[in-house]
């Protein structure tokens, strides 16, 4: 496949831009408990660009980085996170459970596990269509703890469903670590269910899509499901039930000023992917800084107009409330 | 009588517990005891005093009832919080077919002393997933004892008798209740199951009302007053074991019935309720009994659709006065 590397960046910062935004709406109209993909861009832009039309994608509510990096509509996914008729479900979601099917997009749940368990039925599904297609589960560390992943594991090998398992792991043994497991090792579940498994930085754009290239063709040559565990660093502001700008509003311009990088946020300067993508091309000539900087314009300009069409779009009429629960005979 | 919130007033009711018993265990503490409004040097000193018995599990709801329900039965007392009640899903199997089952299926040779705690009810933006009111289900378990405090002196006393209970029992705690302060009785409070409380006295309409809803119609009864309409409201506290006694004899002072459940009305609380008098009182009722509760769709996750199908003090006013419509 191989997106360019500008195409990358420049979805990775249309991601951050939009979380950025997230954290100005939900303060500007008093709304809690999103759960913020800054600090995945890396992970999330790599694999899901490279998917194909008719692939399925399940994710958490941890989903609005998904969304972005698939190519959702950034307007109607603000609306939804605002609850507006505008948005992907009409209000009816929200942001945990935001989701777009015509993006390849099936359930987005917020049960932890939720993803793993649902991405096998679309795998046999895809298998019994002999589609070529590929499901794909994008999980975090934490939903290892629950027994449906292992069952999940273990049933996409013995029926070799073609299933990609994307962990997006941020949880760093020791500090804020979420997930449980007796292993400190995810691939060994995975691994011990004869499952072919790899683990890749993901805060690095390119070890990410290499990663998720080869597994996909393992996967689409119907040799069964891959697990590939991307070990991100969590952002220090992910725990917040109303979000802050936690390590500042991005500012491109750290990826080369040492004086912008060496602020309070240094710590969070050093590992930021997009400073280190951006820094990365621009040190090997392929963007000068520029090029980022007109990026990160372009995608700014993208989320401001998604806010306004987000805040025009109205409420829902409540009678809304009542339809919905059955397909209408 | 001391203040406290709702919530301290449950990690009191549990401190009790593990001082007087060696076989109370917590699984689930964090959630339970962090961030709850308890001093930071309180939650310090439960957290030093009972290092091996305050646990926080992985997040695998399935294994932790499987683990309690072991463990009661192999002679603990275990507590199990699962934070948001719908986590309680993927238990399913293992509250509703083994700690339901133990004591029946062994012939009553084996129990299940345990307690299962999960914070419930349509909180503000929780959608589809985080805003279940599931008691209805586990009223209809068959062996499993229903516990739902409306007011921070029950939460301390119902919790108390739960854990002190030989039976598996499921105390639900609705999220907006846990700020709620009140006076609670000094010292190790209890309050007995299958004992109705009266929240408020009145002679025109019995409002049957469960967990925050007591609050609600409460309000109700207020706004009902101005209008020369006396509402009782009756607390059940308990629903396995129900108080049909004390239900039933408000509907004999009063000939009306309103019920109010923030679960989806069908086969609710409310119903079982209805039910209870239809075949009790029927002969007091001096007009159709008026269910309030949810309408049966998914929550919506956008405020108004929310607010739209969420029980209020304003549709028990407009419940109360259809119920007390002369006929």
């Amino acid at each position: 496949m191989g997106q360019s590397p500008r195409d990358t960046l420049a979805r990775m910062l249309l991601m951050r831009r939009f979380e950025e935004m997230v954290i100005t709406l939900a303060r500007a109209h008093k709304l809690g408990r999103q759960h913020l993909a800054i600090g995945n861009e890396a992970t999330g832009a790599a694999a899901l660009m490279q998917l194909a039309p008719g692939d399925l994608i399940y994710t958490t509510h941890r989903n609005h980085g998904h969304m972005i990096a698939r190519g959702v509509d950034p307007g109607k996914a603000l609306a939804e996170i605002l609850g507006r008729a505008g948005g992907l479900c009409g209000g009816k979601g929200g942001t945990w459970h935001m989701t777009d099917p015509s993006l390849g997009f099936q359930s987005t749940s917020a049960m932890v596990g939720g993803s793993i368990g649902l991405s096998v039925g679309g795998g046999f599904a895809l298998k019994h269509k002999k589609t070529g297609n590929v499901a794909v589960a994008l999980f975090g560390d934490g939903a290892l703890d629950e027994g449906i992943a292992y069952e999940a594991l273990n049933i996409a090998s013995l029926y070799a469903l073609p299933v990609l398992f994307l962990c997006e792991n941020n949880s760093k043994e020791g500090e804020a670590q979420t997930s449980r497991l007796a292993t400190k090792e995810l691939v060994a579940v995975p691994k011990a269910l004869k499952i072919p498994c790899t683990r890749v930085d993901g805060g690095d754009p390119e070890a990410v899509a290499l990663a998720v290239e080869t597994a996909l063709a393992h996967v689409r040559l119907g040799a069964g499901p891959y697990f590939l565990e991307a070990q991100l660093v969590r952002w220090p502001g992910s725990h917040q039930i109303v979000h802050e700008f936690t390590t500042g509003v991005t500012d491109v311009a750290a990826a080369w000023d040492d004086a912008k990088a060496s602020n309070e946020h240094a710590a969070w300067h050093r590992t930021d992917p997009i400073l280190r993508t951006a820094r990365t091309l621009i040190a090997r000539g392929i963007l000068t800084r520029d090029d980022v900087t007109a990026l990160d314009n372009e995608a700014a300009v993208i989320i401001a107009k998604a806010r306004a069409f987000a805040e025009a779009s109205p409420y829902p009429k409540p009678e809304a409330a009542l339809t919905g629960a059955f397909v209408p005979a | 009588m001391p203040q406290k919130s709702f919530a301290v007033a449950m990690i009191d009711a549990l401190a009790h517990s593990l001082k007087t018993d060696p076989n109370v265990v917590v699984i689930g503490a964090h959630s339970f005891l962090s961030d709850r409004g308890l001093k930071p040097e309180d939650e310090r000193a439960l957290w030093d005093a009972f290092p091996d018995r305050l646990i926080d599990p992985p997040t695998s709801e399935g294994v932790c009832t499987s683990l309690v329900t072991g463990a009661a039965m192999a002679g603990m007392r275990p507590f199990l919080n699962y934070g948001t009640a719908t986590f309680a899903y993927e238990a399913f199997n293992q509250i509703m077919s083994e700690a339901a089952n133990v004591h029946s299926m062994s012939g009553g040779q084996l129990r299940a002393p345990l307690t299962l705690h999960m914070y419930a009810g349509i909180r503000g933006g929780g959608a589809g997933q985080h805003s279940s009111s599931p008691q209805a289900m586990y009223a209809n378990a068959a062996g499993l004892e229903l516990v739902l405090p409306a007011c921070p002196a029950d939460a301390q006393g119902l919790l108390r008798s739960a854990i002190k209970s030989d039976n598996p029992t499921v105390v639900i705690t609705h999220t907006r209740l846990l700020s709620m302060t009140g006076d609670v009785p000094d010292g190790d409070h209890t309050v007995p199951f299958g004992k109705a409380r009266i929240a408020r006295e009145g002679r025109d309409v019995t409002i049957v009302a469960t967990s925050l809803m007591v609050r609600e119609a409460e309000k109700a009864a207020e706004t009902l007053a101005k209008d020369g309409i006396e509402a009782e409201v009756v607390d059940p506290r308990t629903i396995v074991p129900l108080d049909v006694e004390t239900i039933c004899a408000s509907v004999r002072k009063t000939g009306r019935l309103v019920t109010v459940d923030e679960g989806n009305a069908l086969c609710s609380i409310g119903s079982e309720i209805s039910a209870q008098v239809a075949e009790h009182a029927f002969d007091a009722l001096k007009a159709p009994i008026v269910r309030v509760a949810r309408p049966p769709v998914p929550i919506a996750f956008s405020p108004p659709l929310e607010a739209h199908v969420t029980p209020n003090a304003d549709k028990i006013v407009a419940a109360a006065r259809k119920a007390a419509q002369p006929r």
